[in-house]
């Protein structure tokens, strides 16, 4: 298990450190002149050289990678031209919307997907089966942020049942955050949950025909049995590969989301960032999700090893 | 005990099973006997109630007088474990990899509500003890992957007969097994019966193993029984014809002409040939470690002259035999076609290649679905500098085709056309195509049905007789070998333990390994000369 | 991954087709895809009312009236703009797709070739990292550097498609690697480049198209949320994930401005789904045998 642990701790540093090059190469090399490109083309040269200045472009672009990763690994992502305070600060507190929004949604998801896709592997071919298959069919086929339209329509506007978006911030309580946040993490929820379903149904069908189940049904395991004791947690493994993609699904899709709901997150933040040019907050932003998508990869990883005795033996 | 009559059983309304039926008494050893698709598996899936959807039963399965198939889902639930175990052919998959072995043995008490958790823990212990798997060596915590197949498999029989059940069903339990392990399992599946008083039916298309340890056999062809009784009875009497081919085929020797085998000239010269594997690491920086798969192996093949290799899975012979097609390559020795240096780390000229071909074990997996077999077996032209144009391609595919007995009008079919043993035919028929000199049989009939391989095994002698090729085989069943081969050698991890001429080395085995090969190996005659009592081994491989 | 479905070939066409014309989905989610192709098509040289013309006094026209969907809050016609919508997405999923079985494909067979050699390494890992980029992630900084625009959508998708056609491709190629009848090939001198055309390509390109039918779809939905948050399609070239930008305020006052690009999106999804799963059924042998 500490071999394993090692080796994908090895492999998770070594992807973010890939990550943060490619990251870093697309916004501070391809544009030639970061600090022309954001002023834009009526820029004085006098406050372009400002900017160049105070973005540290007088160096070589290895130094100025190296000054970035080791100001990030202090907490310092720089300061945004536009908004003349740090990133870091302006990160932090969207973050504490758009993360809780995803985890919200991939708890939600899983809930229904799972016992959802247990359920339609068992009754498979019956009437409730193909009901179930049916309705995740058409969940795959809608778009979340259409669907968070949808809900807005009918339970906001018709219903009044919940506000039509913004949040109310953390300091109002757990309770009052979590309430805003309900209509868009169901909007995120549903089509993933449709996709988890119909995954678990699939894997569960594959490992109920394996001969393992067989040898437990000649022990005089019931067809319930044998797929509640061996066959469940054979296919969690398919299921945990998805559930780990869904992630980078959820996070992105709340990107998306939360422009529907006026939510605070980082989607404003990003997209004011591109029309501003303001590439430190950009490369930031970015830089965070494609973080969270790898650190979520590495525990899917463990979370294997936990479930398959084979990779925590593995020698 | 368990009687069984006019078993009817379809799938989906295809008769799989017809009016099957047979007895097994208390105690006793019953063995059915059929080739793939004989219906054997079913019949056992139908005792037990565990046949797929849309099978429907007809007939009668009576456990001590309880009629089985009238037996509600639940109530076989109840039989199932407790009064019948059932054993099965493939120990890799039979065991859930994510739960201990101590569980799952457990697990067959608890379900039946025998006993409870820690009294199962102890009937686990005792059981695995029984099978040979002393918890000393082998915890109950351990996990299946962490156990070799014929460990698995003992597993898989504690499971089975942990609340020592009535009958047990073993459907080809050493199959997969290698002939040491498979003598293992036999003589364990016989300790139990008799300590138990259990009775076992023993499913195989291996008439060596039946012949060994069955009271009673039945043997069953296109889902019927064609001949069933006392043991011993059967094999003298043999009234029906498939029996009688059955029993001819199993220990069939083709028959071989004089053959020009010049064993003055080698063809074949391989002289030290190492080959290691890269383990992976232990630990993060230490040095690399390394699997020696074939260590220091020579063997000579004359012109003309047929060689066995035999051993036990995972004694290199695969791997030597991707050295010698210039597949791998070697780290140490070397190898000699006619001359030519095969290596794969340099380019092996088509000129080298072309004298040696091969035909693989699975007659399944050997064939691109998508061309046809004209395409098929003209693949080797593509060795020659001057590929044959259309008609001339055509003229000597058929002329192939011809030669291992099918007809020239098969070139226009697909290979899924084709059953096994036919396709094996095509597959020696692209080796032949370019007239090689060499061709390499890697258990090339070990995935046939007896009646199959005997007439394999004559095409190869006749091919031989005719066009004085020589051939490497690679066998594991030692029977197939003697049959066919002139010298013969024993590998045992990695090396060469022994070799010989074939007659010598099967009448007077010196080393050890190859004593224990041959005495493992199932065998009807000797089964037979045992139990009727006319003394040791008299022809009998 | 160890046993790979293989076709049977010859057995004729004519049993795919059989096969195809009987699965219900596959029929059904095919002409779904024709209707919405047919639409993209006939949007270059016809649409009822000009996308572009506004007309103010015929704003939020209900459907079903004059204007068959009725008209947004300018007055244009929003069957026209669905049409071209329809354009927009088909074209930015097909060339997304294109650009992941091209490159995608050429990878994962190139990997399989040289299993464990170190262009399989360098070609897994790099995938590996591109998973860790979500579509909408490689939108973003392509948009920041270069400004918005369809072609960023095109690429983003493009730059995700790769890598999932390169693991598939790679997959279903190594297994059959070590398929007989592959050592046979090489047996008979043929070299890696060969046998991959020859062999590996034909027996996978079932997994291909099945795979490119999904990645069709979730194109797609994608381009549509890429437009949707301003990163794809620009004003004036409609797009489905625009006009319910567009629509999002009025969803009080007109419904269907919003419900009906909507609609338009699951209804193309959905077909494009369901052929997809059709042609699973109908490709993989199998699913077939099993079927009968």
């Amino acid at each position: 298990m500490l071999r394993y642990t090692v080796t994908r701790l090895i492999s998770l540093s070594l992807s973010l450190i890939a990550a943060s090059i490619i990251i870093f190469f697309v916004i501070e090399i391809v544009p030639g002149d970061p600090a022309a490109f954001m002023l834009g083309l009526n820029a004085q040269p006098d406050t372009v050289a400002a900017l160049q200045r105070e973005l540290g472009l007088d160096v070589g672009p290895v130094e100025r990678y190296f000054r970035w990763i080791f100001g990030i690994l202090q907490g310092d992502f720089g300061v945004s031209y536009t908004y003349r305070t740090p990133v870091s600060e302006l990160i932090a507190d969207r973050l504490w919307v758009s993360l809780p929004l995803a985890i919200y949604a991939l708890t939600l998801s899983t809930l229904i997907a799972i016992p959802t896709g247990v359920i339609a592997a068992a009754l498979r071919g019956r009437p409730t089966d193909t009901a179930i298959m049916g309705v995740t069919q058409l969940g795959i086929a809608v778009p979340n942020f259409w669907l968070a339209m949808l809900l807005v329509l009918l339970f906001s506007i018709t219903l009044r049942w919940f506000s039509a978006g913004g949040f109310p911030g953390w300091e109002e309580g757990l309770w009052e955050g979590l309430r805003a946040l309900t209509l868009p993490a169901i909007a995120l929820a549903l089509p993933q949950a449709s996709i988890l379903a119909r995954v678990m149904r699939s894997a569960l069908l594959d490992t109920l025909s394996e001969d393992f189940v067989r040898t437990a049904r000649a022990k005089g395991l019931s067809r319930a049995q044998a797929l509640r004791r061996h066959a469940l947690r054979n296919a969690m493994i398919p299921v945990l590969t998805i559930m780990g993609l869904q992630f980078s699904f959820l996070l992105a899709g709340a990107v998306i989301v939360e422009n529907v709901f006026f939510l605070p997150g980082v989607a404003r933040l990003v997209f004011q960032g591109i029309t501003q040019r303001d590439l430190i907050v950009v490369e930031s932003v970015v830089l965070i999700l494609v973080f969270a998508v790898i650190v979520v990869a590495f525990l899917v990883d463990l979370a294997y090893a936990w479930v398959d005795p084979r990779l925590r033996h593995q020698q | 005990m368990l009687n069984v009559t006019d078993l009817d059983l379809s799938i989906n309304g295809l008769p799989i099973l017809r009016r099957v039926g047979f007895d097994i008494g208390e105690g006793e050893v019953f063995g059915l006997i059929g080739e793939s698709g004989s219906g054997k598996t079913m019949t056992a899936y139908g005792i037990m109630g565990l046949t797929p959807v849309g099978t429907e039963r007809g007939g009668s399965v009576l456990l001590d007088g309880d009629n089985l198939l009238q037996h509600s889902e639940q109530e076989m639930c109840a039989v199932r474990g407790r009064k019948i175990g059932m054993v099965f052919q493939e120990p890799m998959t039979a065991l859930n990899p994510l739960k201990t072995i101590g569980d799952q043995v457990a697990e067959t008490a608890l379900v039946h509500g025998a006993t409870d958790r820690s009294e199962a823990r102890e009937l686990a212990r005792d059981t695995l003890e029984r099978v040979g798997l002393p918890s000393a060596r082998f915890p109950l915590e351990r996990y299946p992957h962490e156990l070799s197949g014929g460990q698995r498999q003992r597993v898989v029989i504690a499971m089975a007969i942990a609340l020592r059940p009535r009958l047990l069903i073993a459907d080809e339990p050493t199959t997969a097994l290698d002939v040491t392990t498979q003598a293992q399992i036999i003589q364990l599946l016989r300790k139990l019966v008799r300590e138990d008083g259990m009775a076992l039916m023993l499913i195989t298309h291996d008439l060596g193993v039946v012949a060994d340890v069955a009271d009673h056999i039945a043997i069953m062809k296109d889902g019927e029984v064609v001949e069933a009784g006392e043991a011993m009875t059967v094999f003298r009497t043999m009234t029906h014809p498939y029996t009688q081919r059955l029993f001819e085929a199993s220990g069939h020797v083709p028959a071989r002409g004089e053959r020009g085998a010049d064993t003055t000239t080698q063809l074949l010269e391989v002289r030290d040939v190492v080959r290691d594997y890269p383990l992976p690491r232990t630990t993060l920086f230490g040095e690399r470690r390394h699997f020696r798969a074939v260590d220091g192996v020579s063997l000579k093949i004359g012109r003309g002259e047929t060689v066995g290799l035999v051993g036990e899975s995972g004694c290199g012979k695969s791997t030597l035999t991707r050295a010698i097609l210039g597949l791998d390559r070697i780290q140490g020795g070397s190898i000699l076609l006619d001359g030519d240096v095969i290596d794969a780390e340099q380019e092996i000229t088509a000129g080298a290649r072309r004298k040696m071909q091969v035909v693989f074990q699975d007659p399944y997996g050997s064939f691109n679905p998508r061309h046809k077999v004209e395409r098929l077996v003209a693949e080797p032209f593509h060795l020659l500098e001057e590929r044959p144009d259309r008609d001339e391609r055509r003229a000597r595919v058929e002329t192939a085709l011809t030669n291992v007995g099918l007809s020239p009008a098969d070139a226009d079919k697909y290979i899924h056309e084709f059953s096994g043993g036919q396709r094996q035919r095509v597959a020696i028929a692209r080796a032949l195509i370019i007239e090689p000199e060499l061709i390499i049989l890697d258990e090339a009939v070990s995935a046939l049905d007896v009646s199959i391989r005997a007439q394999i095994l004559d095409l190869l002698a006749d091919l031989t007789t005719r066009l004085g090729i020589s051939y490497l085989f690679i066998a594991h069943d030692l029977s197939v070998v003697r049959a066919i081969t002139d010298r013969v050698l024993v590998m045992q991890d990695g090396r060469i333990v022994e070799e010989g001429d074939t007659d010598i080395i099967f009448s007077s085995p010196q080393h050890p390994y190859t004593q224990t090969l041959l005495a493992a190996t199932p065998s009807v005659d000797r089964a037979l000369a045992r139990r009727l009592g006319t003394g040791g081994p008299v022809d009998g491989a | 991954m160890s046993d790979l479905p293989l076709v049977r070939a010859g057995d004729g066409d004519r049993g795919v087709w059989r096969a195809a014309s009987s699965s219900r989905s596959f029929v059904a989610g095919f002409v779904v895809t024709l209707v919405f192709l047919a639409a993209a098509l006939v949007s270059l040289v016809w649409t009822p009312y000009e996308v572009t013309a506004l007309s103010i006094p015929d704003k939020f026209k209900p459907p079903f009236g004059e204007h068959l969907f009725g008209t947004d809050q300018f007055g244009r016609d929003i069957f026209s703009m669905v049409m071209v919508g329809a354009r927009t997405s088909i074209a930015v999923s097909v060339v997304a797709v294109g650009i992941g079985v091209l490159a995608g494909v050429a990878l994962g067979l190139a990997a399989a070739a040289n299993r464990r050699g170190l262009l399989d390494e360098l070609i897994m890992r790099s995938n590996d990292l591109v998973f860790a980029f979500p579509v909408l992630v490689i939108a973003i900084l392509i948009t920041a550097v270069f400004g918005p625009g369809v072609i960023n959508a095109i690429v983003a998708l493009g730059v995700y498609n790769t890598p999932v056609f390169a693991r598939l491709a790679r997959g279903a190629a190594l297994s059959l690697w070590s398929r007989e009848f592959v050592l046979a090939a090489q047996v008979a001198g043929k070299g890696k480049f060969l046998i991959s055309v020859e062999h590996i390509l034909p027996n996978i390109l079932n997994l291909l198209v099945v795979q490119g039918t999904i990645l069709f779809s979730l194109g797609i939905l994608a381009e549509a949320g890429l437009s949707y948050v301003g990163l794809g399609a620009q004003p004036p070239l409609p797009s489905w994930g625009r006009m319910l930008a567009e629509a999002q305020t009025l969803t009080a006052i007109a419904p269907h401005v919003a419900l009906i690009p909507g609609l338009a999106i699951v209804i193309a999804v959905l077909g494009l789904n369901l052929m997809g799963d059709g042609l699973r059924d109908i490709l993989d042998p199998r699913v077939r045998r099993a079927g009968r």
